[in-house]
């Protein structure tokens, strides 16, 4: 704790002393030495968010802010970012001293570092209201989804009635889901939702690994576990990795549930592989799962991909 | 006085690791229960798929306390916790009519078991906060828990997601652990 302290203390006094020399030598700014040396995605973003955020220039900590500000307001969109962003970098561009004639190759990379750094912040609190919306059996919508979500989990069966025991086949505990949802909400349909209709194949396939006779699993269940997994990732910024390094992609709602699809398709593939004797090894697998995750993020470079190779076996 | 507090009151017992196992249907309040005892936050519980595990230590006194999923696919595993069990808690959901004789025959199952015999149960009613909540005497008379005579048991009203009654529930734990010891 007290080296970290003096560390801490170090690092004021000693990062503008370390900036400077840079700067006079390189004749960049920090900013600059990210956006024309870092590799673009999740190594360029994150180094740009924690320059930005180490500023203690006034001008830039207002541009910061003003953009969380907008982020609240719910009008960081894809419409707004010119607006938004075009004078929030030549601010920065001028209290940095960047000549933008001379540097106009910064201005586009800082600009999707911009992007995706707020985007991101968005998404939290996307995320974080969708988490807070109870499962509720009198709203029409919530209804629906559910059985689509059994429709396209099981095509070939109909279902008997809203309260069945058929919903156990595709992993809820009992003959109503609406109480698996609890604490992950309507984030827990709707990532399964996602996975049902955008990877038909790759989550049919998963599926029929929960019925396996002995290596079966609760398919829902197990998803709103996931669900919490991804929850708990984005927040305390670890998929940051997954979603600057996705480069067709800002992060949005979206994104995240191919986070969820990924990590879904990735759990079933330990859990066979584990070989578990029964579902109570549940546990301890799962927190496997999430260490080797956890890793992955933790490299910069890691770029996520379902990669489908159905077993025909 | 927080549980961490009452937990401590175990002192007597030093050196002495105990094992509390939680047990209940599915959406009963178990984890909810688990993470009000570790004073973690209640907001994100999901359906637990297998068991969780919590350690609350307290000067050298370790309170281990098991909560297994109470989905009829997990029930068959339960007694594979039973073993060496000191207390244990049954959690019922007193606002889920339907399955009240669901849920009083897997308690009744329970206490027929070997490896649980004479051990001491405490029944969380939880829920107690919604209006469709029946109150504590009337769950006890469904479970039938004034016939048992093999053990020392006791009933408490609660509210797992805020904490009402639990404090009161674990003070039954301390002392009764007393006196059996």
């Amino acid at each position: 704790m007290i080296i970290y302290n003096i560390w801490t203390v170090l690092q004021w006094y000693v990062r503008p002393i370390l900036k400077w020399f840079l700067r006079k030598t390189t004749r960049l700014c920090e900013l600059q030495r990210i956006c024309y040396g870092d590799i673009a995605g999740a190594q360029r973003t994150r180094n740009v968010e924690k320059s930005l955020s180490l500023s203690r220039t006034k001008d830039v900590k207002e541009v910061i802010s003003f953009l969380d500000r907008v982020v609240l307001e719910k009008q960081f969109v894809p419409n707004n970012f010119h607006n938004l962003l075009d004078p929030s970098i030549s601010i920065i561009m001028r209290v940095k001293k960047i000549n933008p004639r001379l540097h106009s190759a910064f201005i586009s990379p800082f600009r999707s570092c911009l992007e995706q750094i707020w985007s991101y912040k968005n998404l939290v609190i996307e995320v974080e209201e969708l988490r807070t919306i109870q499962f509720d059996s009198n709203n029409i919508e919530h209804e629906e989804k559910l059985l689509k979500l059994w429709s396209l989990l099981v095509p070939d069966e109909t279902l008997e009635s809203r309260i069945s025991k058929q919903w156990q086949y595709i992993g809820f505990q009992g003959d109503d889901p609406k109480t698996d949802f609890r604490g992950m909400g309507l984030l827990g349909l709707e990532n399964l939702l996602f996975f049902a209709s955008q990877y038909p194949r790759a989550s049919s396939h998963v599926l029929s690994h929960s019925l396996h006779p002995t290596y079966g699993y609760t398919f829902a269940i197990v998803g709103i576990n996931l669900t919490a997994m991804a929850y708990y990732l984005l927040k305390d910024g670890c998929a940051k990795t997954y979603m600057f390094n996705a480069k067709q992609y800002l992060p949005n709602l979206n994104l995240f549930h191919r986070f969820y699809c990924f990590l879904f398709y990735e759990f079933d593939k330990m859990w066979i592989e584990s070989k578990p004797q029964n579902i109570m090894e549940f546990s301890v697998i799962f927190k496997k799962f999430e260490n080797a995750i956890r890793t992955e993020l933790a490299d910069p470079a890691s770029v996520f991909r379902i990669n489908i190779e159905v077993d025909i076996v | 006085m927080g549980l961490l507090d009452i937990l401590k009151k175990l002192r007597s017992n030093p050196e002495k690791e105990l094992r509390l196992l939680l047990l209940g249907l599915d959406n009963a309040g178990k984890t909810t229960l688990l993470k009000q005892l570790a004073s973690e936050d209640v907001n994100h519980v999901i359906p637990t798929a297998g068991f969780n595990i919590k350690s609350v230590l307290s000067n050298g006194f370790k309170l281990n306390v098991w909560d297994i999923g109470g989905q009829r696919k997990i029930r068959p595993y339960w007694r594979n916790y039973f073993e060496n069990t000191d207390i244990l808690i049954y959690v019922v959901d007193c606002s889920d009519h339907h399955r009240l004789e669901e849920t009083s025959l897997e308690l009744a199952e329970l206490l027929l078991d070997d490896k649980l015999r004479a051990v001491p149960l405490l029944v969380y009613a939880n829920k107690q906060d919604l209006a469709t909540a029946l109150p504590a005497s009337e769950i006890a008379q469904h479970l039938g828990l004034h016939l048992i005579r093999d053990r020392t048991w006791q009933i408490q009203a609660c509210v797992a997601t805020d904490g009402t009654g639990v404090k009161e529930g674990m003070e039954w734990v301390c002392k009764n652990i007393n006196v059996k010891k």
